[in-house]
């Protein structure tokens, strides 16, 4: 067994992982964590949920390894699982909501800031996460994708396995959406 | 970086046509960034240990219940073939056919040479 993954490749991580090695699949856990907590607290806030589903991320992929034939990139592939993670517990929460509430699902949208360094960088995440729950999650993950993951359009397109012309569509509506709401923060 | 500059780069994000590939990198340096609690790793390989742990006592059972069955089925098929011809040696009437169950072997004889009455 290897005592250190770090240098090693996406593709001998999961080899290594499939085989048990937990090392390894601490090291695809340690790598890709902030890629999938960009996703899904940008999708869901910075909350307690955020975590759970974060978790669940990692416990599904590893789960799921041994269906994965390596045809698209490791980290594509958790975004996909993150993405869908997310946007079920979104749904989760909106029939929640419409259950017990006439408020809908932007009361779920509080968030706490974990780590409030200095008053800029407060304010800078606060504007971004209000800017992002201010949005439909459709429109959502897309700016998420652009703004946290810097995809491009072409690469978020394939992500959510949308065609482009419907990124780009929904990119627009979102700036509309967005257009008011900036003025406002 | 001020408020006014994050909307920027917000709006930049939603313009189809530009790269958005440095704008993560200078949001992380505003000091928007996203990660785990502290003990997330742990957490993760405590909740697959616990899984996998299963999965291995499973998956070992089923192989000692194959292994068992197998040795068993293997005993057994040996020894009714063992008796079977035991008992056509012993009634001098052992052949090929006698031992496929072909010819003319009537019920009586088929009783007598299972009870010896």
């Amino acid at each position: 067994m290897k005592e250190s993954f770090s240098l090693a490749g996406d593709d001998e991580l999961v080899k290594a992982s499939l085989d048990g090695d937990k090392l390894a699949f601490s090291e695809i856990v340690n790598r890709y964590r902030k890629m999938v907590a960009r996703t899904v607290k940008g999708m869901l806030g910075d909350s307690v949920y955020s975590e759970d589903i974060g978790q669940e991320v990692f416990v599904n992929l590893y789960n799921s390894l041994p269906g994965f034939r390596g045809e698209a990139k490791l980290s594509t592939y958790i975004q996909r699982i993150a993405i869908n993670l997310t946007l079920n517990e979104i749904k989760r929460r909106k029939r929640f909501f419409s259950m017990f509430s006439h408020k809908g699902s932007d009361e779920m949208s509080e968030y706490e800031i974990a780590d409030p360094e200095n008053e800029e960088k407060r304010e800078a995440k606060e504007v971004v996460n209000k800017a992002l729950m201010s949005l439909n999650p459709k429109f959502r993950i897309i700016v998420a994708m652009r703004l946290l993951q810097g995809y491009s359009t072409k690469e978020t397109a394939e992500i959510l396995d949308l065609p482009l012309g419907t990124v780009l569509s929904r990119l627009s509506r979102a700036q509309e959406q967005l257009k008011g709401i900036l003025e406002k923060l | 970086m001020k408020s006014p500059e994050i909307k920027k780069l917000i709006r930049d994000s939603l313009d189809g046509k530009s790269d958005a590939g440095n704008i993560p990198g200078s949001l992380e340096l505003a000091g928007v960034s996203y990660d785990f609690s502290e003990g997330f790793n742990e957490k993760i390989m405590r909740r697959l240990s616990g899984a996998s742990l299963t999965i291995v006592r499973d998956t070992e059972f089923k192989r000692s219940l194959n292994y068992a069955f197998y040795r068993i089925a293997l005993t057994g098929a040996a020894a009714i073939i063992i008796l079977m011809i035991s008992i056509f040696i012993m009634q001098d009437s052992f052949s090929f056919n006698s031992f496929l169950g072909l010819g003319d072997s009537y019920d009586e004889s088929i009783v007598y040479l299972l009870t010896g009455n």
